[in-house]
């Protein structure tokens, strides 16, 4: 955890009223839970005492004051998911992690938690893992929830994602384009860029499927790091004056072909991301 | 045939954008009401006109409600949408959001105007983070629209609107303790009166309002009050939508006229009880509302006849359960539920829920006393009335009707120390 990054969430949110459970929100989607030290800064900076911090982060449900696994599984034990076996689906995820609700592995891979009731009842059982819907979950099918969740569920899901689609982008200062056709990611051209990061300057392949966040890359980046992009053409870093509205690291604008502009987040594994397509012609 | 009026959109392509809202007439009622004359008194005397009731669960008159909101132009007043669905069983406003954010933001533009608010909360519960992501998508498209921001069409009134997101409490849907989790605070309920309606957000003048009840209003604009209220039956203008969730074979979402009987509902649309199974119990309004026996679905779904048997249609979320059902597993869920909710404000809501859950799991392990059930009554007398906000007769009533109306299972269970119904007891509780 690092002073700057929370502070810098902070004052994000300094103009607007009432902002404490946002800032709780953003602290906790950068780091997992929210850090002790994280709090004693959000009360020096908003000026309201530690113990009126803590009640609103105990409040919450959704706020973890210890740090949580890689993967979260939730399972629905609402009225409608009871009735229809919900408790049989929590029972069986606890006998396949080796946990039980509100524990993490010990392996921190897993959290296993059961929710109340996640609006979708018509679908029951439910249950969502790091951020996936599962509907209709049947005791068999959990062994195959957790494996898809230790292979990455984004990269499992994204041949039946209809709402993620191909994107053409360029260099917004050379407008050279910036799509390799000769090195394909998630089976489409990819984009290329050149990246450094520490002492590391190399490749880079993003996946051009706008909502897919996989990557290749010269060198294993690691998990929160912020790297810098530079077109591969011009040699400029790719580089815009906004920053990412989830981490608050610079984000990497580019051109999308037909008009508007997407940005990324630059930091790894953080899902930050702008498309403004205002100016396109469908 | 019933006409849809708030599902009318859902299966088209890409319901969700500003182009697919307008082009079936879309932001007609905003442009009728700021450039065509309307003052914000008309609005609120066709909203009163078309008998309009609050879609979160209470039923409370819209265009009287917000015909409270004090004239007095010395503080700024603001609108309130409350997108808080954390009831167990509901999730017709996530359908709202998601399908068509469009007819809730043309609603709560035409609703700000109408108490006179320039600045609008929409509170998502934390859990809806896809919908809060396509509702923020749709602000945006209205904002280049021109349909929020400063001088909309030319009218000069100006809208501002912010979408907050909630973290994980069912009591912020009550809509105090949703105003103080505005404020950043814990959502403790307040007391009440004064109402929101003159004192609320940061003490100023508030209105909120449920999801479903705002996309009611481009329609009653457009199509006048009267059309409206003659959808219904009377006092209950308009659709309703009804979550169907449990042992039926089509769960879902319908669009049903208020007055349709639950035996119609779950028969006719929901495609009845699965695997040819008999029906038990319905609960017809959310996990709160008392529970329905098999012989009581005869009833005509509004708000008066509901009530008239002792139960309410709430949020309109309709829970089926069929024989396999224990009762007292259900009952312990669902006391789970508002034992864990419950704000801990007022002592009856705190510690009472906490026993009756105590007991009812001491009833599923074989320990339960012969006079548990009667334990229960009397904890759930001691909640009901005796609290800040409705979460603690939420609580009562499942308990109330539950052991009223089986008590039969709950007296096996505390003699014979097991279920009698043999499938059921595969479910743990």
């Amino acid at each position: 955890m690092s002073t700057e990054n929370v502070s810098a969430i902070v004052e994000k949110h300094s103009g607007a009223r009432g902002a404490l459970i946002a800032i709780l929100q953003d602290i906790q989607s950068r780091y997992g839970y929210l850090p002790a030290d994280a709090l004693k800064i959000v009360a020096g900076q908003t000026g309201r005492t530690l113990v009126d911090i803590y009640g609103v982060a105990t409040f919450y449900r959704a706020f973890r004051l210890k740090p949580r696994g890689k993967h979260l599984c939730s399972v629905c034990l609402g009225t409608a998911c009871h009735v229809r076996g919900g408790p049989i689906i929590a029972e069986e995820f606890g006998r396949v992690l080796g946990s039980r609700a509100g524990e993490t592995t010990a392996d921190l891979e897993f959290t296993l938690e059961t929710v109340n009731c996640l609006g979708a009842c018509a679908l029951g059982p439910i249950v969502v893992v790091d951020g996936h819907y599962f509907s209709n979950v049947s005791p068999v099918k959990v062994k195959e929830i957790v494996d898809q969740a230790r292979a990455g569920l984004d990269r499992v899901e994204i041949k039946s994602d209809q709402r993620i689609f191909p994107v053409e982008v360029s260099c917004p200062r050379c407008n050279h384009g910036l799509m390799d056709t000769g090195h394909l990611v998630d089976g489409y051209p990819s984009i290329r860029a050149t990246l450094s990061f520490g002492r590391e300057h190399g490749w880079l392949r993003l996946s051009s499927l706008y909502g897919s966040f996989n990557l290749e890359s010269e060198y294993e980046i690691p998990l929160d790091t912020v790297v810098n992009f530079f077109c591969p053409h011009c040699h400029a870093e790719l580089s815009g004056a906004l920053s990412c509205p989830e981490c608050a690291a610079p984000m990497v604008p580019m051109i999308v072909r037909g008009g508007g502009i997407v940005q990324i987040c630059s930091r790894r594994g953080c899902k930050g991301h702008l498309l403004d397509l205002s100016g396109i012609q469908f | 045939m019933l006409e849809r009026v708030l599902t009318k959109n859902w299966e088209k392509t890409n319901s969700h954008k500003i182009e697919t809202y307008m082009a079936g007439g879309g932001y007609e009622a905003l442009r009728q009401v700021l450039t065509g004359g309307f003052t914000p008194e008309q609005v609120i005397e066709e909203v009163k006109k078309s008998n309009l009731r609050g879609r979160g669960g209470a039923g409370f008159p819209t265009g009287v409600k917000w015909s409270f909101v004090p004239k007095d132009p010395s503080k700024p007043k603001y609108m309130v949408v409350n997108a808080d669905e954390s009831e167990p069983g509901t999730f017709k406003d996530r359908y709202i959001l998601e399908r068509d954010p469009h007819m809730l933001i043309e609603g709560l533009i035409i609703g700000s105007y109408a108490i006179g608010a320039k600045t609008c909360f929409i509170y998502v519960r934390g859990e809806y983070y896809h919908p809060a992501q396509v509702v923020e998508a749709a602000l945006a498209e209205a904002y280049r629209q021109g349909f929020l921001g400063n001088n909309l069409l030319g009218s000069g009134y100006s809208l501002e609107v912010f979408l907050i997101r909630g973290a994980g409490a069912y009591i912020c849907g009550e809509e105090t303790a949703l105003l103080e989790s505005l404020e950043g605070k814990k959502g403790w309920p307040r007391l009440k009166p004064p109402f929101p309606a003159v004192v609320g957000l940061y003490k100023c003048p508030t209105v909120i309002n449920n999801v479903e009840t705002l996309a009611n209003i481009p329609h009653i604009i457009r199509r006048g009050g009267q059309w409206y209220a003659g959808l219904g039956p009377p006092k209950n203008g308009g659709t309703r939508l009804f979550a169907l969730s449990g042992h039926v074979n089509r769960p879902g979402v319908y669009e049903l006229p208020l007055g349709i009987t639950l035996r119609e509902m779950i028969y006719d649309h929901a495609g009845g009880i699965r695997d040819g199974k008999v029906i038990k119990a319905v609960i017809p309004g959310g996990s709160s509302a008392p529970v329905l026996t098999a012989a009581e679905i005869d009833v005509k779904m509004d708000h008066e006849s509901v009530a008239a048997i002792g139960s309410m249609l709430g949020s309109g979320a309709v829970i089926i359960m069929d024989e396999t059902t224990c009762m007292v597993k259900a009952l312990a869920r669902i006391t789970k539920f508002y034992a864990h909710e419950s704000c801990g404000q007022c002592t009856p809501c705190r510690e009472g829920t906490g026993w009756m859950l105590k007991i009812l799991r001491r009833i599923l392990q074989g320990e339960g006393h012969a006079d548990d059930p009667d334990h229960l009554l009397a904890i759930q007398g001691n909640i009901q009335g005796m609290t800040i906000c409705p979460l603690g007769d939420a609580a009562a009533l499942p308990v109330q009707s539950f052991v009223t109306k089986f008590r039969q299972e709950f007296d096996y269970h505390c003699v014979h120390k097991r279920c009698d119904i043999e499938s059921a007891c595969a479910v743990p509780a």
